[in-house]
């Protein structure tokens, strides 16, 4: 067992500030595909993301570096916020309106292992994760904000209606009906849940 | 038919957001009412499957940040 993936995020925080560039790098591995999800449902771009993604731990870096990080909150919470913002940001530069474009898959990864399956399961499962992805993006504003900051963001309800300006029973309500919306989207369009293929 | 708070209990309760007195009540309840058990088991599901279609970007662009961030603790 590898002991250093218990290393808090605060531990590896103190680390990298004091000149361990290997714990950045954990922290990277640790909360990259979170960060990078967070701005792809925001900008539905790829390449895009990506971009957004380096500036996002470029501002963390110095952030870090210049000792202005603030330790009260979570680290997650608080890279995925500065994402979140930096997607924002672009996003109303851009102008761009929400379109939900397909994925061709060719130029990402996804995070699952995938070594014990079979190329039909594989593709089955990635077919599964892109349309979700895609009704992920059809969820009104206000379900589709929360769910990306709870799930991906990892904040708690309390930071969502903080940053949302609501009450924190109003942000567990859109919670609660984004994922029973995302639940009649994915019957309506017949992706079911194969617990076969997410049995353990 | 199981009541908003409740509900909104067990959100937060599978996304660990709830306090430990209300978790050992509701997990008290879970145990007691099926349809409640049944709305946690698809809420887990759901997460489970929100999780895995998580992506991820390519490995150049992650190889860029570790990279620019070494650079700059070397010349600092």
């Amino acid at each position: 067992m590898n002991t250093t993936t218990l290393i808090s995020d605060s531990a590896l925080v103190s680390l990298y500030i004091a000149g361990k560039e290997s714990a950045f790098e954990q922290l990277v591995n640790r909360h990259k595909n979170k960060v990078y999800t967070t701005i792809f449902l925001i900008v539905k771009d790829s390449y895009t993301a990506e971009d957004l993604l380096q500036d996002t731990f470029i501002k963390a870096i110095h952030t870090m570096k210049s000792g202005r990080y603030n330790e009260e909150g979570k680290f997650s919470s608080w890279i995925c916020r500065i994402a979140h913002n930096l997607a924002i940001d672009h996003f109303r530069k851009e102008k761009r309106s929400p379109m939900i474009t397909l994925e061709d898959g060719s130029n990402v990864f996804n995070n699952m292992s995938f070594s014990e399956d079979s190329a039909e399961s594989l593709q089955i499962k990635e077919d599964t994760h892109a349309r979700l992805r895609e009704l992920i993006q059809t969820l009104p504003q206000t379900q589709r904000e929360v769910l990306m900051m709870r799930h991906y963001a990892e904040m708690s309800f309390q930071e969502i209606a903080d940053a949302t300006g609501v009450s924190i029973n109003t942000a567990l309500g859109r919670m609660r009906y984004a994922l029973i919306n995302l639940r009649k989207k994915m019957q309506n369009n017949d992706i079911t849940y194969d617990k076969n293929l997410y049995s353990e | 038919m199981i009541k908003t708070s409740t509900q909104n209990e067990l959100i937060q309760y599978v996304y660990n957001d709830l306090a430990d007195d209300a978790c050992e009540q509701l997990e008290v309840a879970l145990v007691q009412d099926t349809e409640l058990a049944d709305s946690c088991s698809e809420l887990l599901l759901i997460q489970q499957l929100l999780d895995d279609a998580a992506k991820a970007p390519r490995k150049h662009v992650i190889d860029n940040i570790l990279n620019y961030s070494k650079n700059l603790s070397l010349r600092s």
